[in-house]
């Protein structure tokens, strides 16, 4: 009867030193499938990012529960792995080096890791970079380095922490198409946190909208355009309908 | 707009192409003009004081405390040709050596050991604090009666010049370490040890740069002073030898050997640090 990722009653207060207490999270309640893209949107300080920090194991609720396969999720787990929104790569490792971290973190021999390094970079586009540090790659670059490392350790999960919203428009939307053919090909269940509507639902098969700080799920969307999609659907009446209808619900929590 | 721009665009272009056609022997002087008058001033120096006794009378008693370029010149390659200099300057070179050598085997672990625990900094800081702010050179009187006048009381010395820089400045590199790459690696389940390994230590390198410049210079300082004022063996006791004796080439002889490895030392410090700054932008064209 448990679900895939099960989050019950979530609660988090951040308590900074010499500032009022900020709460994050509260009365948070999620269910997600295995393999589906389920995007997150809300208004700034929902407490999103914060769900994605948890899920990970790098904090801990303070009320409630995350459960994962019907077990607490009590830290980092090689079943999960994020790509974070400013990138995170070390700036003294190469490409390959950068995709290998996981790997090596996990003690995997150097030939496997290499191996490993090498499909990947194929799959993300990176073939010929390989030995490139990250000040030498653009942007839209970067990411498809965080994409390749978060592949890498072959997890089941994808957490995606607004990964796009460094990039310009137009790299934006072309990484949103490769991140649907690499989605289709490595089969992951995603978690996807984001600010832009048409982001949301172009990638995904539901679309959470939570409410304004503390953060609660106000409404969840099914959303049934035919897949593979097409950058054209983007200019259909579905989903003009789809997106006015997630912003007239998205719009009262977000304090003008 | 429009007018003053066509005014405008010929002037500019004219200014460009002066300014192309003389770039080659421009670019060469601006090379070298800061090494033309550096050198120069040096070469105008020395010939100003080797030629000084030329034109300045000396009474006997004042030419005892003087001496000229040529002949420091003559006693250094004295020193080196009969290989007199090596026995003491191997004394100093080990002093320095070990002491120094343990001073980095400390306090890089301890200073990142301090800057990711907050219990143990809030329980070293006092002693930490309170021995930088004291000279370490007034420990030598103890560390003398301690360690006795040999090798040990040196090395001694020079690990306490050399230790606080480097220990603060890894410190302060570690505090500075991104929050975000810390996150990264935890993500992949980095234990405190890889944190350390794969974010703090490259990240702090740049500060431990410059506490290994400033750990050098106290560390020679160590040596020098603690040689000075009591040893049977090294350079310093040469100098002060020299000194008593009125051989003011010999003191020079020595103050230019300690310069030398100072800067040899320096030099050495600057290349490992272009060896290990490869993948920073402004290093990328230069390793």
């Amino acid at each position: 009867m448990t679900g895939y990722i099960q989050g019950r009653n979530v609660g988090l207060t951040f308590r900074p030193p010499n500032r009022a207490p900020v709460r994050a999270l509260g009365g948070f309640d999620i269910e997600v499938e295995e393999g589906e893209f389920l995007s997150i949107v809300g208004p700034s300080g929902c407490g999103k990012s914060t769900f994605l920090s948890i899920l990970l194991g790098l904090i801990h609720p303070d009320s409630g529960e995350v459960l994962m396969h019907g077990r607490r999720i009590s830290g980092p787990g090689s079943d999960r792995a994020m790509v974070f929104q400013e990138f995170g790569l070390l700036p003294w490792r190469t490409v390959q080096h950068n995709i290998e971290l996981g790997l090596e973190l996990k003690k995997v021999p150097k030939e496997k890791r290499r191996a490993a390094a090498a499909r990947l970079v194929s799959l993300v586009g990176l073939t010929g970079f390989e030995a490139h540090y990250p000040h030498e790659l653009s942007g839209g670059m970067k990411q498809r380095v965080g994409l390749a490392r978060a592949l890498a350790t072959d997890p089941e999960v994808l957490l995606m922490d607004e990964p796009f919203a460094a990039l310009d428009a137009q790299t934006r939307d072309l990484m949103q198409v490769e991140l649907l053919r690499i989605w289709r090909e490595a089969k992951k269940t995603v978690l996807f946190v984001t600010h832009q509507i048409d982001e949301a639902i172009y990638l995904s098969d539901r679309v959470m909208v939570m409410s304004k700080r503390p953060g609660r799920a106000k409404r969840i969307f099914a959303i049934k355009l035919p897949r593979p999609r097409e950058y054209e659907m983007r200019v259909t009446p579905e989903f003009n309908d789809l997106k006015l209808e997630i912003w007239n619900t998205l719009k009262d929590e977000i304090a003008a | 707009m429009a007018e003053t721009q066509t005014l405008q665009t010929p002037v500019v272009a004219a200014r460009d192409r002066a300014e192309e056609s003389d770039a080659p022997a421009r670019s060469l002087w601006r090379r070298m003009e800061p090494w033309a008058f550096g050198l120069g001033s040096i070469v105008v120096l020395l010939l100003v004081w080797q030629f000084l006794p030329s034109f300045v009378p000396m009474k006997a008693g004042t030419k005892l405390f003087f001496t000229v370029p040529s002949h420091i010149a003559g006693t250094l390659w004295r020193m080196f040709a009969t290989g007199s200099v090596w026995a003491p300057l191997g004394v100093s070179a080990t002093a320095f050596a070990i002491g120094l050598g343990l001073a980095i085997a400390a306090g890089l672990p301890l200073g990142i050991l301090l800057g990711r625990s907050t219990v143990l900094n809030a329980m070293f800081d006092p002693f930490i604090t309170a021995f930088n702010a004291t000279p370490r050179l007034v420990f030598l009187p103890l560390l003398m009666l301690w360690f006795g006048i040999g090798l040990w009381s040196k090395v001694a010395i020079v690990f306490l010049g050399a230790l606080f820089p480097l220990l603060i400045n890894t410190y302060e590199g570690v505090r500075n370490s991104d929050k975000l790459l810390i996150n990264v690696v935890r993500s992949f389940g980095a234990n405190e040890w890889d944190i350390a390994r794969l974010v703090v230590l490259p990240n702090s390198l740049p500060f431990i740069i410059v506490g290994l410049r400033l750990a050098i210079g106290r560390a020679i300082l160590g040596v020098v002073v603690a040689e000075f004022f009591g040893a049977q063996d090294g350079l310093g006791v040469i100098m002060v030898r020299a000194a008593s004796g009125f051989r003011v080439d010999v003191v020079f002889a020595g103050l230019i050997i300690f310069a030398g490895l100072s800067l040899l030392m320096t030099g050495l410090v600057q290349l490992l640090e272009k060896r290990m700054s490869r993948w920073r932008p402004d290093h990328a064209n230069a390793g």
